[in-house]
């Protein structure tokens, strides 16, 4: 069933509309979230995570409606790492564990369990004696994804789980949401689009509080096929014309040659060459596409 | 339990609370020891309220408040009330070692009180422990309370201290008299048995309790 938003808009008292009117259906599995900086995606997770209430529209898990007499139901299925957290410095890894677990009312054996396997998964057995204090940046991120899963979710909401982690740790942990993403709804809000494009196949684009594409990845692709250039120079200052023209999603020296990648809906003046997208380009892609 | 001690009393918080009553006893003059009891509750009281007053809000700033909203009510408020009697415990604590420090740093006189008959030092000292027990009692709930129904720890300070600027002066205790909040440092000190002052010790029970009660539909709301 997963997740259905409906006409939703989120207006605070300072008349600033976070989401507005967005509809999006999040089905089992991993789900994909991208848009920049203040485009609404922490504002829809708080909605989803019942933390803050709509200002209209509807939102329905597996068929419940939120509202608040189904809250206290539909909190006992979500598990939230949200984007900043600072989980008790004075505690160790493990104590601070056990008390999220003791806190969300799981039978101490079971969550017990969970924190071994989920310590062990994550890289972080031999750190469970450590303080929370003591930790990496990485590894406080990790240790908020383990409290987040610890009630064993149906839904499971992650601001950017792999921020601060080294390129293996972060792997792992996108190998771990996969692996758990089975049966269950995992949505997934990152900027690091390399990350989306290793783990979903379903992801929402959003921007200025709307979504300018929800639906498959390789049909974000096509949508931006025919797209992105190539453009080869070894003269600098015509790069510079471009990149005030165009949206330049790479620059990169082969040698002594410059070649920049180059997102337009027609064909730049200039001599270059159609390729293929990556996600990272059908992203700017569509996020800056005239509508 | 002791997980939440870690959390609830914080090296910095412990530090400050025991400097605060090292530096009264030091700097409060008493003369007789039925002074003691005057000279410690009104500055417990601040103490408590400082003390308990990001009892919640510490899950607001840290941004775990999100996360303890996805929990069950009942455990995010009896995790609260455990807290809060953590705290007080400490806190009283505190004001027993205090108690101790003024006669150990002022010496005060006491063969006034035992002239009296009335009274004996340790009945004295026990009466203190009740009165400044319900005065922390009160003063961390209210702080608490004030806190979460404003999400700021700095509005439970400053909504405490109006009430206490207001009671714990010649007018608060002239509008209020035996039910003042802080009756037991206005009481009289000639006459031990007097025990009016119980009213104004009523009334923070009454307040207090009612806070208590009215806390898990504040965090429902606003946590």
């Amino acid at each position: 069933m997963g997740i259905k938003i409906e006409d939703l808009t989120v207006t605070f008292r300072n008349h600033v509309t976070a989401v507005n009117h967005a509809n999006l259906e999040i089905p089992k599995g991993m789900f994909g979230l991208l848009g920049e900086n203040g485009a609404g995606k922490t504002t829809l997770m708080r909605v989803l995570t019942t933390v803050l209430s709509p200002t209209s529209g509807t939102v329905t898990l597996d068929g419940i409606l939120y509202s608040e007499k189904n809250f206290e139901k539909i909190r006992k299925k979500i598990g939230y790492l949200p984007q900043e957290i600072d989980l008790y410095p004075s505690l160790s890894v493990q104590e601070c564990l056990e008390y999220m677990g003791d806190l969300s009312g799981i039978p101490r054996q079971i969550y017990r369990e969970r924190i071994d396997h989920y310590l062990e998964k994550t890289n972080l057995s031999e750190q469970r004696r450590k303080k929370m204090k003591q930790l990496s940046g990485g590894m406080k991120r990790r240790v908020g994804l383990i409290q987040a899963l610890l009630n064993d979710p149906e839904f499971l909401i992650v601001d950017e789980p792999t921020t601060g982690l080294d390129p293996e740790e972060r792997i792992r942990i996108r190998n771990l949401l996969v692996d758990f993403s089975e049966g269950r709804t995992v949505l997934f809000s990152t900027h690091v689009v390399e990350d989306l494009a290793a783990t979903c196949n379903q992801l929402a684009v959003m921007k200025k509080g709307k979504f300018l594409y929800s639906g498959n990845m390789k049909k974000l692709l096509e949508q931006a096929r025919g797209h992105i250039w190539i453009y080869k120079t070894k003269e600098e200052g015509t790069t510079r014309e471009l990149g005030k023209k165009y949206h330049v999603s790479s620059k990169q020296y082969v040698g002594d040659e410059l070649r920049m990648k180059i997102i337009s809906e027609t064909p730049p003046q200039v001599e270059c060459s159609p390729c293929e997208a990556t996600l990272e380009d059908a992203y700017i892609y569509i996020a800056n596409r005239e509508v | 339990m002791r997980r939440e001690m870690k959390i609830s009393l914080t090296f910095q918080k412990q530090a400050y609370a025991v400097f605060f009553a090292l530096v009264l006893s030091l700097v409060r003059g008493v003369a007789y020891s039925n002074e003691i009891g005057i000279a410690l509750e009104a500055p417990m009281a601040i103490l408590a309220f400082t003390f308990c007053a990001d009892t919640y809000t510490q899950e607001i700033v840290s941004r775990r408040s999100e996360i303890w909203r996805l929990c069950p009510g009942k455990k995010r408020i009896y995790f609260i009330y455990r807290r809060i009697v953590i705290q007080g415990i400490f806190l009283l604590t505190v004001a027993v070692v205090s108690y101790g420090l003024f006669f150990l740093f002022q010496d005060p006189i006491t063969y006034g009180i035992r002239q009296n008959g009335s009274e004996s030092e340790i009945c004295q000292f026990f009466v203190y422990l009740a009165a400044v027990a319900v005065t922390i009692g009160f003063w961390g709930i209210l702080s608490n309370l004030i806190s979460c129904l404003f999400r700021n720890m700095w509005v439970g300070i400053g909504g405490c201290m109006v009430p206490w600027l207001i009671t714990n002066s010649i007018f608060g205790n002239r509008i209020f008299g035996a039910w003042n909040l802080f009756s037991y440092s206005f009481r009289n000190l000639e006459d031990s048995s007097d025990f009016s002052w119980i009213y104004g010790k009523v009334v923070c029970i009454c307040i207090g309790i009612a806070a208590l009660a009215a806390l898990p539909e504040i965090i429902r709301r606003r946590g």
